[in-house]
This record gives C-alpha cells, sequence and structure tokens, in this order.
C-alpha cells in the first residue's frame, strides 16, 4: 500500500489549508502552516501533545475559526462557519473520545442528528439498511442492531467511522485512533482504513506514535509549536529522523538496559492466584509468577484478559478468591491497601486520572497521599503541611516536574507530569516492589524516555517490579522476562532477546496458546 | 533579629484574635462600632501575613481574597437590580422597599437576623461539610429535629449547674442527632442506598415524631396554654444572653451565634488542617484514587455523615437552650433545607457558611421589615434568594468551563514555550 515517490504528486489535490494561523489569547497554536492532501492518500500529521495538531484539525473541521488563512476543496475556497458545513462539504471527523450515546443502537447513533424520513417520523427500515450496505461495503462488521455500551471499543470506533461515512465523508480525520485501542484493534483498524482509501476517501491521521506513521501512512507532516517543522514522503524517513523532528532534539528511543545477574529468593511471589471480574467470571485462572530482586517482569496481553483484577488484586483492591500473594516470604493475601503501602509495596495505576491522582489536590497533597497516615507528613491528628511542601519541592526537582509550584492542583499540569508526580509518591518510598501498570499511556516520546529511565533506575536499585503494559514495545524495552496473560493465565514465558514482537502477539491472541499446552 | 521578627508576628496575630473576637461580640449585639475592632484585626492580620511572607505575596493574598469574594457580591447586586425590576412592574416602590429590607435586616432588626442565621450555620456546616465528601446530606431537617427533641428532652430532666449541663447537652443531642444518621449512612455503606433519599426519609419521619414527643412532655393542661407545647426547660439549661454582659443588646440574642461561628473554625479546622479532613476531601474529590492509596471510602463516608449529622443536631440545640426554651409543634422548621442553599452559595466553606447564613437569616428579618413598613409582600426576598442561588450555581457551572478552557490553554502555553 505504501506509494512509490511522486506517485502521490500525479493525483489531484482534494484538500488545501494555506497560511493557517490559529492564535488564542495568549498562545499561537497555528503559525503560518501549508498543508495539502492528495486523492486517495493517507497523510500523518505528527507532533507532540500540544503540538497544534488537534487544533489545526479543528480549524478544518469548524470548531474553530482561523485568525487568519484559507482552505481549499478541490480548488474552491471555503469558509466553515461550524462543523456542519464542514460535513456538509464531505469532510468527516472522528475524535479521540468518542461522541456517541451509549445506550442507543448502532443505526440509532449514525442516523443522530440526520434523521431520515418525513414529517418527524424516522425511516428506521432504510436508515438500517443503509447501514448495514455501508459495513459490508467497508467491510466494517458493525451490527446495525447492537447497543453501543455492549461493543467493544474498537466496534465503537468504526461506527464513528460509519457515521462519517453516512453523511458521505471524503475526507476522514481520525484524531488519535489508536490511543484507546489493543493491538490488535489497531491492526484491524489500519485493514479498515487501507479499505476506505482504496474506495477513495483520503483520510488524515492526527497521532504522535512514530510506529503509526511508518506503518499506514503515505506522507507525514511533522508540527513542532505550531509550525510545519517537517513534510516527507513516509518510505524516505526513518523512525530517528521522524522523531528528531518532532522534539526538536535528539531522542533515545529504546533506553538501554544494562543486562544483569539476578541473585536471591524472589521478593515476590503469586501462586496459583485466582480472582473474579466485576461480573463474577473468574478473570484469572491459577496464576503463578515469581519476581526476583532487580528484575523486571512485563506482563504482556491484549487488555481485558485480567491485566485490571491482577493489578487490584495485587494492591489490596480486589477480595481473591484463592491463592497467595507472598511478599518477602510473608502472606499478604487480602491484606488492606494500607497495609501493603506500609510494607513498601508501591503501585502506579493504568489510568492515572482516575486511580492515581486527586486532581483537584495538589502537587504535595497528591504526593503525601498514601502516606498522609505517617510521620513525618502528620503530627498528632493534624497533617504536617510545612513538610508536605518541602518534601514536595524535594520531589518536584529531583523527578524534573515542570510546575509553578507545589502548591499548584495537579490537574492543571501535562499528562507527563502528572504521572511524574505518581512516580515521585511510589519512588521516593523506597519501594522493595513495584507494580506499574500501563505507565506511558498518553505519553510522548519525550515523557516516555523519561519515565522508562526512572524505572530502569528503580532496577538498578534492586527493586522487584511487575509491568503491565498493553504496548509491547514498552515491554521489550524494559522486561527481564515476559509473560503473556491470556484469559487469566499465563500461557507462555519469553526472555525478550529469544523472542520478537510477532511471536509474542501470536500468544497474546490465543493463537499458539493451544499447542504449547 | 530573628527572634525579634517571630515575636512581632505573634503579637500581631495575637492582636488579630483578640480584635476580631471582641469586634465581633459587639458588632453581633448590635453596637455597630465594634466593626472597627474588626477591621482592626484585619489589618493587623494583613501585616502579619506581610511580615511572614513579605509584601508581594500578602498583597497577593488579599487581591485573592478580593476577587474570590467578588463573585458571591456580584451574584447578590444582579439579584436585587432584578427584584427591583420585578418591584417596579408590580406597582411598587422599590428604593422603598429595599430601603426597608437593608435597614430591618441589618440594623433595625438585626437581633432577628442573627437568631435567624444561628442556626443556619449548624445546618449549612453540616451540609457543607457532607458536600466535602461528595455526600449529599439532605436531610438536615431531621437531625435538627432530633436535636431539638433530645436537648427538650435533657433539658427538661437536667438539674446540674449551667456549666456543666449547657456543653452536656450539646454533646449529648449532637451525639444522638449524630446516632439518627447513623442508620443512613450505614445503609449507605453496606449498601449503596443512596443517602438523598434516606436522609430525607429520616427527616420526614424525624418531623412527624415531633407531635408525639410533644404530647409526652407536654405540661398540666392546666397551667399550659397549649396541648402542643413542651414543658419549658430549667432555667439552669438555658444559653447566656448577650444582655448579661452588654445591657444594649436585645433580650432575645443569646450567645448560640458565637457557639456556631466557633464551630464554623472548628469545622475548618477539622476539613483542612486534619488527618480527618484529608481523607474526606480525597474520597470527595476523588474515591477511586483515594482507595488505591490505602484509605477506605466506607469508614469515611460513614464518618462524614456521622458528623454532619452531629453538626445538624446542634442547631437544634441552640434553638431550644438559646431561643425558644421548649418545644413546641413546627418549631422554625426549614432550617434543614434552608442550610443546602447557605452551602451552595458558601461554595462548601464552612468559614463562607458563616457569611451565607447572616445573609439569609438578614433577608428574611429585613423582609418581614419590610413587608410590615411598605407592603412589599415577602415574596420578593424569595425571589431574590433564588435568583442568588440560581446566579451561584451558574458560578459553579462557568467556573468548571473556564477552569478546563484554562487549563487547556496553559497546556498549549506550556508546549509553546
Amino acid at each position: 500500500m505504501t506509494l512509490k515517490k511522486g506517485a502521490a504528486e500525479s493525483r489531484s489535490v482534494c484538500l488545501e489549508m494555506k497560511n493557517i494561523v490559529k492564535r488564542f489569547p495568549r498562545v499561537l497554536a497555528n503559525n503560518n502552516i501549508n498543508i495539502k492532501l492528495y486523492e486517495g492518500e493517507i497523510l500523518a500529521l505528527l507532533g507532540e501533545n500540544g503540538a497544534g495538531k488537534s487544533t489545526l484539525m479543528n480549524v478544518l473541521y469548524g470548531l474553530y475559526r482561523p485568525t487568519s488563512g484559507e482552505i481549499f476543496l478541490d480548488g474552491q475556497e471555503v469558509v466553515f462557519q461550524s462543523p456542519k458545513d464542514a460535513i456538509s462539504k464531505g469532510l468527516g471527523m472522528v475524535h479521540q473520545h468518542f461522541m456517541l450515546v451509549d445506550n442507543l443502537t448502532v443505526t440509532e447513533n449514525i442516523i443522530l442528528g440526520n434523521e431520515p424520513g418525513k414529517g418527524g417520523v424516522i425511516d428506521y427500515k432504510t436508515a438500517r439498511a443503509e447501514v448495514k450496505a455501508l459495513s459490508e461495503k467497508y467491510h466494517l462488521g458493525v451490527d446495525p442492531d447492537a447497543v453501543i455500551e455492549n461493543i467493544s471499543v474498537g466496534l465503537q470506533q468504526r461506527v464513528e467511522i460509519l457515521k462519517a461515512l453516512y453523511r458521505k465523508a471524503k475526507i476522514l480525520i481520525l484524531d488519535e485512533p489508536t490511543a484507546v485501542l489493543t493491538p490488535q484493534e489497531v491492526d484491524d483498524l489500519f485493514k479498515v482504513v487501507k479499505t476506505l482509501v482504496e474506495t477513495g476517501v483520503s483520510i488524515i491521521i492526527i497521532t504522535h506514535k512514530l510506529e503509526e506513521v511508518k506503518e499506514i501512512s503515505d506522507r507525514v507532516y511533522i508540527l513542532r509549536r505550531g509550525e510545519i517543522t517537517g513534510v516527507h514522503s513516509t518510505p524516505d524517513v526513518t523512525k530517528p529522523m521522524l522523531a528528531n523532528e518532532m522534539v526538536g532534539r535528539e531522542v533515545v528511543l529504546t533506553v538501554t538496559r544494562e543486562p544483569k545477574k539476578l541473585t536471591g529468593d524472589p521478593t515476590f511471589i503469586i501462586q496459583d492466584l485466582v480472582v473474579k471480574s466485576d461480573n463474577g467470571i473468574e478473570a484469572l485462572k491459577k496464576l503463578s509468577l515469581d519476581i526476583r530482586p532487580g528484575e523486571i517482569v512485563g506482563i504482556a496481553g491484549v487488555d481485558g484478559n485480567g491485566q485490571t483484577e491482577l493489578a487490584e488484586a495485587i494492591r489490596g483492591l480486589r477480595k481473591v478468591e484463592a491463592g497467595q500473594v507472598l511478599f518477602q516470604g510473608q502472606d499478604v493475601t487480602g491484606s488492606s491497601t494500607r497495609d501493603i503501602i506500609r510494607k513498601k509495596m508501591g503501585y502506579v495505576p493504568s489510568d492515572r486520572h482516575r486511580f492515581g491522582l486527586v486532581l483537584p489536590f495538589s502537587i504535595a497533597e497528591n504526593i503525601a497521599m498514601g502516606y498522609h497516615t505517617d510521620p513525618p507528613n502528620i503530627r498528632g491528628i493534624n497533617m504536617n503541611f510545612r513538610y508536605m511542601d518541602e518534601e514536595a519541592q524535594r520531589l518536584v526537582e529531583a523527578f524534573d516536574i515542570r510546575t509553578p509550584g507545589t502548591n499548584v492542583p495537579a490537574g492543571n499540569l501535562s499528562g507527563g507530569n502528572q504521572q511524574k508526580v505518581i512516580l515521585a509518591r511510589e519512588f521516593s518510598h523506597e519501594p522493595e516492589f513495584l507494580l506499574v501498570s500501563q505507565p506511558t499511556r498518553g505519553l510522548d516520546v519525550g515523557a516516555i524516555e523519561y519515565i522508562h529511565s526512572q524505572i530502569l533506575n528503580m532496577r538498578e536499585k534492586n527493586v522487584a517490579i511487575l509491568l503491565i503494559s498493553l504496548e509491547l514495545e514498552e515491554i521489550f524495552a524494559l522486561s527481564d522476562r515476559i509473560l503473556v496473560l491470556y484469559e487469566g493465565e499465563i500461557v507462555k514465558q519469553f526472555r525478550p532477546e529469544e523472542t520478537n514482537e510477532t511471536e509474542v502477539g501470536l500468544f497474546m491472541t490465543g493463537g499458539k496458546g493451544a499447542e504449547n499446552e | 533579629m530573628n527572634n525579634l521578627r517571630i515575636g512581632k508576628e505573634t503579637l500581631l496575630l495575637a492582636a488579630t484574635v483578640v480584635l476580631a473576637v471582641i469586634g465581633l461580640i459587639l458588632y453581633v449585639a448590635a453596637y455597630f462600632w465594634g466593626f472597627f475592632l474588626m477591621a482592626g484585626a484585619a489589618v493587623s492580620y494583613y501585616f502579619s501575613l506581610r511580615i511572614k511572607n513579605g509584601r508581594e505575596a500578602a498583597w497577593e493574598d488579599v487581591r485573592g481574597f478580593l476577587k474570590k469574594l467578588s463573585i458571591p457580591a456580584i451574584g447578590i447586586v444582579v439579584a436585587i437590580v432584578f427584584g427591583g425590576l420585578i418591584m417596579l412592574l408590580t406597582g411598587y416602590n422599590p428604593l422603598k422597599a429595599f430601603r426597608a429590607l437593608f435597614y430591618g435586616g441589618f440594623v433595625r432588626n438585626w437581633h432577628v437576623s442573627i437568631l435567624n442565621a444561628t442556626p443556619l450555620i449548624f445546618t449549612g456546616l453540616s451540609i457543607a461539610f457532607a458536600f466535602n465528601a461528595g455526600l449529599f446530606n439532605i436531610g438536615a431537617e431531621g437531625q435538627y429535629y432530633i436535636g431539638l427533641m433530645a436537648s427538650t428532652w435533657l433539658g427538661l430532666r437536667l438539674g446540674l449547674p449551667p456549666i456543666i449541663v449547657i456543653p452536656f447537652i450539646f454533646v449529648v443531642a449532637g451525639a444522638l442527632a449524630a446516632a439518627y444518621n447513623a442508620v443512613p449512612a450505614f445503609l449507605k455503606v453496606k449498601t449503596g442506598a443512596h443517602e438523598v433519599i434516606t436522609t430525607m426519609m429520616f427527616a420526614h419521619i424525624a418531623r412527624y415524631m415531633s407531635p408525639i414527643f410533644i404530647r409526652a412532655n407536654g405540661g398540666d393542661p392546666a397551667t399550659s396554654t397549649h396541648a402542643y407545647v413542651t414543658d419549658v426547660i430549667g432555667e439552669n439549661t438555658w444559653l447566656p444572653m448577650f444582655r448579661d454582659f452588654l445591657p444594649r443588646a436585645n433580650y432575645r440574642l443569646h450567645i448560640g451565634i458565637l457557639i456556631a461561628i466557633a464551630t464554623a473554625v472548628f469545622v475548618h479546622y477539622i476539613l483542612y488542617k486534619t488527618k480527618f479532613g484529608f481523607e474526606i476531601r480525597a474520597v470527595g474529590e476523588n474515591k477511586d484514587a483515594a482507595r488505591a492509596q490505602g484509605i477506605s471510602i466506607g469508614v469515611n463516608v460513614f464518618r462524614a455523615l456521622l458528623f454532619a449529622g452531629f453538626l445538624a443536631g446542634l442547631s437544634g440545640v441552640t434553638e431550644v437552650l438559646g431561643l425558644s426554651h421548649k418545644m413546641f409543634e413546627n418549631l422554625n422548621a426549614g432550617y434543614g433545607w434552608n442550610g443546602i442553599s447557605v452551602a451552595l452559595l458558601a461554595g462548601n466553606n464552612p468559614l463562607g457558611v458563616i457569611f451565607t447564613a447572616i445573609l439569609w437569616g438578614a433577608l428574611d428579618a429585613g423582609g418581614q421589615y419590610m413587608t410590615r413598613t411598605t407592603q412589599t409582600p415577602n415574596s420578593i426576598v424569595e425571589i431574590i434568594k433564588g435568583v442568588i442561588l440560581f446566579l451561584i450555581v451558574a458560578r459553579y457551572i462557568y467556573t468548571v468551563l473556564g477552569g478546563k478552557l484554562k487549563k487547556r490553554r496553559s497546556a498549549a502555553v506550556k508546549e509553546a514555550k
């Protein structure tokens, strides 16, 4: 599907944005941006968080009016007052956060705001048939009668795509489409994208993942600080080149993990652990593993195979049905979360907004949380705010947290800095064991590099680390040992140097599990 | 040099406290020159801040405070203008009416405003505290009734000296109201039953239990004028009056308001300085994150509802021991419900509750005076209250949205640098 150089140029330009400037009260979000989109190509818009990608696409989609600049569709100048105008001119956008009504069906969601029929009576029959036909045409495999809340995130995304196609979109904008998807769903999405392009739809993908740019796009524009810093035909560039242009400096894409001889007995052991999920099904079926001091054990797996339940069981947030968790020889099965914290077992949760931080709390308060019951964070029954501030100040410097002060609410920080606050809290209490779940979800290259190096730093300090991640790249970069989790069981164990992502991926999807047993 | 500086700061803080307390007592008892003492306290506090944090930071604090104050102030002004327009349209003279409203509420019948505000501070604190834990203690009215009944019952029976019996009744009646709220709290923790439903039902139960209680503790029909009134509680349990030490104060004005203000300061301290408050706020803001850091949601929900019940119960105690000295049916009903407005208006800040409760109390007192002297219907006051509340709720929406926009913008600024 990759185009030869020059092939794209021979096609006609279907969209052109000329000298786009978008100025917010204190920010110049887009500075004189020029972009061309050729018919039937996949264009990637690459940049770090806040580089101005989304602003640019919102300008294109009619959500923002540009401060200056023009937009041409098929050579005709257009001015969009609202997304409605943009949609009527054949633009479609799939947002990072889906705009679907959970308790309506696929068909109902698709026709919402554009209902067929007359006199206030909706013609469901035609609509349903049309949705079905579209789904079949583009091999989307969406059931028109399914209720949104019952289908997977990947399918929900396809409903969004269908919604755009139903409105006759010729240009489709996908905003960070893979952020919420599992590796398999990403593959499926890319197949869909390729089918779409073959039928003449042009696609713009907004992303900060180099991998995706290489895999799917024909051409790539790189944005940094609101300006275009590079335009390339994708086959002509390498990932390091892209990274450097995106960040503006040399970036280490994969941190180096020094090989290391492991000594000592395992710090952390799980034996035959059985845990149920929220709906009463066994999510972990007699899972066993052990981690030695200074070892990083990576759990690879597709989301929903028991990762959440494993993390919650270890943290004391979920009931253990059977089996044992041993830490430094002590049985900590069923211990309270508070005891687990006191025993120096750290936790970096996968969803930092929901489980990691209290966003309206200050950085100092967030750093103290969990350790707020013990001196010196507390004096008598009073919180020792003076100490908490001093400690936070120390950690802000040690972990390079970019903030105007320690009294700033955590919610005001960028994602990378929020994650650093969590690391500061969990890593600064001399843990002997760390449970790190999806530490770099949604972060950009610079932040990922920093967080990975901090995790490896803890490995140097002989901490036993359990890493749960949906990103295989991350698993490979950090783990000393890889365990593949599939349907609540460890189906395979690897050393990273003896395997590759494809092989692990096969076990993750159950492709090789049976043959192995 | 360093010692001297600390000495100066402590001195200024001590002066602040003394001036504020004396000024407040005088002002509340309608000695309005007490205001100058309170202003003096504010100045001396400002200078202590200046010594502690430097001139810039102190000025920044003052500006921040004024900014915070400006939003409700604007809301109140808008509501008054709106009320004026309605009066114009319906043929009343807004200038005369508002003069009567403010003269009545803040000067002439100031003691009525204070008497209205006292129980409102307690119920407002109760609801504000629960809100901080993410709970809506809508049934404060019921806990208020428990406070009324418990203090009447104890007041009728205890013959100990005031210095012992008054604190005792406060603690025991408050604890009984807390215990009354323990049932909804337990249901919330164990079964997830929503506190809005359970506490509200419990409020109705308490309220309709009160006639039975009153009849059971009613006076001898020969001496009592009304069957639905209890006997008068012992004089040893009556709260001291301002008149006891300030001769010009109104004869009905009791020191309940001082207890209420002290309680507000105490609740503020609990919420923002102690471990208990820290956990309550963490659970209120994000219970998932709190739980993942070892903070028990159940324990804190239970504690918060109990403490909220305790506070609402105290409002009943001050009514009986301070003002009515007996209980009758529907005794000043509605403080629990009005406490919701008071808490919302104060943004659930315990210190803010003091001011919003006094404002609410003054609007009620002034409204009555206005109706008596200008024949303007009292419903104007209710309209003004409604508009103020509406604007406050709208402000929440605005700040939530505004905060999000600001966040996005500042993130963009950060990246752009």
